[in-house]
C-alpha cells in the first residue's frame, strides 16, 4: 500500500512482514538453535543439492556478486543477525540487522553507489563452513532448514580478522531452483561490540 | 610521577586546546587518555545506565566510569547501587557476567560474599582474622556520588561535583523533550543494544555526535541510494544544512544539541523515514486503529526524537536511541546504541520503533566509524602536522548568544567541538578529588 501522507510507494512490498511472519521467524529460530538430534529423513541427492547451493551462496558473497546473490532471495525473505544468543524475538529486542527483501536491495544498492566508505576499500572475505545439517520443514511445501558452523576471514585495508558463528537457513524450491527464505547469522560474539560488518555476512 | 611533573602536564594539556584548533595529542597520547579517565570521566558526572536495564530487584549489569569497571545492582528496596567490580580481599573481579539476576555476589577466588549493596557478609574461615581486619571497612568500593535524572543514572568519584541537575544545566530542557517524545520517564524501556567497537579515540565519536557538516559526504551512499530508489527522504535536509531550519546549540558544561525537529517534523517525520521492514503493515495498523486526526501522532511514536543531544562526555541521544561511549584505550572505543521501547504504546508501534532505530546503525554508522578510524590513522601517522581544525563558523560571526544561556550556531558550525573542548580544558587543568567509600551501606 502507499503512504497515506504522500502516496509514496516502496518496492518491493514489505506487506508480508507482519505479526504472523514474526511468529514464524521466532519458531524457525527456535528450531534452528535447538540442541536436538534431528530426523535425517532426506534423500542423499537432495542433501547434496542443498550443500552445493549453500557453497554457491557463500562463494557469491565472497565474490561480491551481489546481483547474482540477490536473485536467489525469495520475495518473502529475511536476513537476520540477532544481537543476542539465543536470538530474542525481534519484536522486543533490537537486532544487529534484520532485513526484508526490500532493505536487502537497499543495502546492495548502497554498497554499489561507490560512496559507501566503510567498504572503500572493499573487504575481501573467505568463508569456510562445516557441520552442515539439513532437515525438512514441517510444511507441505518443498522446504528445508539447514545450519552450519562458519569461520569468515576478512581482509580489509591491511588488516585481517576472523568472524565465527553459525548460519541457519530456510530454503525453498521455486521453479526448480532454491530460494533463500531466511538466512540467520549467529555470531558467537553478537552481544559484544562488533567491528565493521558493512559487507554481507 | 612527581607533583611538579604532574603540574607541568596539566599546564601542557591546557595548551593543547586553542579556541579554533586542538592538538593531535588529545587523540593519540596515552598519557592524555589516562588523565582524561581521571579528570573527564571519574572526576565528572558520567552516564552509567538507564534504570530500565535493571528494572527488578536482583537485576544487575556491568558498566563503566571511563575505564573503571563497576557493576550496578537493584537491591530489594529498589535502590540502584553502583559498585566497583573488585573484591576487597585480593582484587578479583566479582561480577563476571555482563548482566543477570542475583541478590548476592560471591567472589569465585576465596568465596567472600557481598549483598546487592556491596556489603560484605561472608568471609570463609573468619576466625583466621584479627581485630585490625575487623576494624576496617571491607565492603565493595562505591563512587562518591550516584544520582538519577528521570531514570538516567549518573555517577562520579568526585565528592565536590555539583548536583547532577546543575551539571546537566540547560541541557535538561532537551533531555525532557526527548523523554516526552518517548512517552515520559515511566514508560521508557531499553530493549537491547547494537554494540560496536571503533579503532579511534573516544572523542572522534563524540566530535561527530554534534557534527552537522559531514552528513552529505560521509553518508553520501545512503543519500544517493535513498534518492535513486525512493526519490529522496531521510536526512536530505542536511544537503544545504546552513540554509535549513536546523540549529546547533552550545549548552552548559560541554553539552550540545543539533535540533533537527524544525525540518524533521515540518511535514511528516514518518514520511521521511527510509522504508523499514513491515512499513506497510504498520501503516495499515495505524490507519485502521486510529482516527484520521490521531494518525500523525501514531506515526510520530515510531520515529526518532529529531535531536542529536550530546551530554558530555559519554551520553548521546540519537533518534530514539541512548548511545553510550565506553573508552577502552587511547585509540579504541566501544559504542553502544541502546534501543528503546515504550510501555504506553501497542506492540506494533514498539516493533516499528525497533525497525526504525536499526536503520541508521545498519546503513549509516559504519561509514562514520570508518571515517573516525581513518582520522585516527591520519593524525597518528603524521605527527609533525600537529593541529586539528575546529574553526568552522568561528569567524563568520554567525554564532550568537540566545535565550537560557545557550549559544546558537549554524548546523554545520564546529561550535559543538569548541564548546566541549572549553569544558575539557576546564576539567583537565584542575586536579579533581577522586573518592570511593568502602563503608557499609545502610538500608
Amino acid at each position: 500500500m502507499s503512504n497515506p501522507a504522500t502516496e509514496k510507494t516502496f518496492h518491493p512490498s514489505s506487506a508480508y512482514f507482519d505479526d504472523d511472519y514474526y511468529d514464524w521467524l521466532v519458531s524457525v529460530s527456535d528450531d534452528l538453535s535447538a540442541a536436538v538430534r534431528r530426523n535425517a529423513e532426506i534423500g542423499v541427492k537432495g542433501s547434496q543439492d542443498i550443500s552445493d547451493f549453500l557453497s554457491l551462496e557463500a562463494r557469491l558473497l565472497d565474490q561480491k556478486a551481489l546481483g547474482e546473490w540477490s536473485s536467489f532471495l525469495d520475495a518473502r525473505c529475511a536476513y537476520w543477525i540477532p544481537s543476542d544468543t539465543p536470538a530474542s524475538d525481534p519484536r522486543t529486542q533490537v537486532t544487529l540487522e534484520i532485513h526484508d527483501h526490500r532493505r536487502l536491495l537497499d543495502r546492495i544498492a548502497r554498497l554499489e553507489t561507490g560512496y559507501a566508505y566503510s567498504q572503500y576499500p572493499a573487504s575481501r572475505t573467505s568463508r569456510v563452513f562445516s557441520g552442515l545439517e539439513i532437515w525438512q520443514s514441517d510444511q507441505d511445501v518443498p522446504e528445508w532448514r539447514a545450519r552450519y558452523n562458519f569461520i569468515l576471514s576478512e581482509f580489509r585495508n591491511g588488516y585481517q580478522r576472523n568472524l565465527a558463528g553459525w548460519n541457519g537457513f530456510v530454503l525453498r524450491l521455486v521453479d526448480g531452483g532454491f530460494r533463500i527464505v531466511l538466512k540467520q547469522v549467529n555470531l558467537i560474539d553478537c552481544d559484544r561490540p562488533q567491528g565493521n560488518n558493512s559487507f554481507f555476512l | 610521577m612527581t607533583v611538579t611533573e604532574a603540574e607541568t602536564s596539566i599546564q601542557e594539556w591546557g595548551d593543547l586546546v586553542e579556541n579554533d584548533r586542538v592538538h593531535r595529542k588529545l587523540y593519540t597520547d596515552s598519557q592524555v587518555f589516562a588523565a582524561e579517565m581521571d579528570h573527564i570521566f571519574a572526576g565528572n558526572w558520567v552516564f552509567v545506565l538507564h534504570e530500565s536495564e535493571i528494572a527488578e530487584p536482583g537485576d544487575y549489569r556491568q558498566a563503566w566510569i571511563g575505564t573503571r569497571e563497576v557493576f550496578v545492582t537493584r537491591d530489594n528496596d529498589g535502590q540502584v547501587n553502583v559498585l566497583f567490580n573488585r573484591c576487597s580481599h585480593r582484587g578479583a573481579v566479582i561480577c563476571r557476567e555482563f548482566r543477570g539476576k542475583s541478590s548476592s555476589f560471591t567472589c569465585p577466588y576465596h568465596g567472600w560474599r557481598y549483598d546487592a549493596r556491596g556489603n560484605l557478609f561472608g568471609v570463609p574461615g573468619k576466625n583466621a582474622y584479627g581485630p585490625t581486619f575487623k576494624s576496617r571497612n571491607m565492603h565493595l568500593a562505591k563512587p562518591a556520588k550516584v544520582e538519577s535524572y528521570k531514570g538516567f543514572v549518573f555517577s562520579t568519584l568526585n565528592p565536590d561535583a555539583k548536583p547532577l541537575t546543575e551539571h546537566l544545566g540547560n541541557a535538561r530542557a532537551f533531555i525532557d523533550a526527548w523523554i516526552e517524545h518517548n512517552g515520559g520517564e515511566e514508560n521508557i524501556t531499553v530493549s537491547g543494544a547494537q554494540r560496536f567497537q571503533v579503532n579511534a579515540n573516544w572523542k572522534m565519536i563524540y566530535d561527530n555526535a554534534g557534527d552537522g557538516y559531514h552528513v552529505p559526504f560521509s553518508h553520501q551512499s545512503l543519500l544517493v541510494m535513498t534518492k535513486e530508489r525512493y526519490g529522496g527522504g531521510d536526512m536530505e535536509y542536511f544537503a544545504d544544512a546552513d540554509s535549513s531550519q536546523m540549529y546547533l546549540y552550545a549548552l552548559d558544561n560541554g553539552h550540545t544539541v543539533i535540533d533537527q525537529r524544525p525540518d524533521m517534523f515540518a511535514k511528516s517525520a514518518w514520511d521521511q523515514q527510509r522504508p523499514q521492514p513491515g512499513r506497510e503493515v504498520f501503516e495499515e495498523h495505524i490507519s485502521s486503529s486510529l482516527d484520521a486526526s490521531e494518525q500523525q501522532q501514531g506515526f510520530d511514536k515510531a520515529v526518532g526524537a529529531g535531536m542529536n543531544l550530546s551530554i558530555f562526555p559519554n551520553l548521546l541521544f540519537i533518534g530514539n536511541q541512548i548511545q553510550v561511549l565506553q573508552p577502552i584505550n587511547v585509540s579504541r572505543t566501544a559504542v553502544y546504541f541502546h534501543a528503546t521501547q515504550r510501555a504506553d504504546v501497542d506492540a506494533q508501534t514498539n516493533t516499528m520503533r525497533l525497525r526504525t532505530q536499526e536503520d541508521f546503525p545498519i546503513l549509516g554508522e559504519m561509514d562514520d566509524a570508518d571515517n573516525f578510524e581513518e582520522c585516527q590513522r591520519g593524525i597518528s601517522n603524521a605527527p609533525e602536522d600537529e593541529w586539528i581544525d575546529v574553526s568552522r563558523h568561528y569567524e563568520t560571526g554567525k554564532d550568537a548568544d540566545v535565550e537560557n544561556g545557550m549559544r546558537m550556531g549554524p548546523v554545520t558550525s564546529e561550535i559543538h567541538m569548541r564548546n566541549y573542548y572549553s569544558q575539557w580544558k576546564r576539567l583537565m587543568t584542575v586536579q579533581p578529588k577522586l573518592e570511593v567509600s568502602k563503608e557499609r551501606v545502610k538500608k
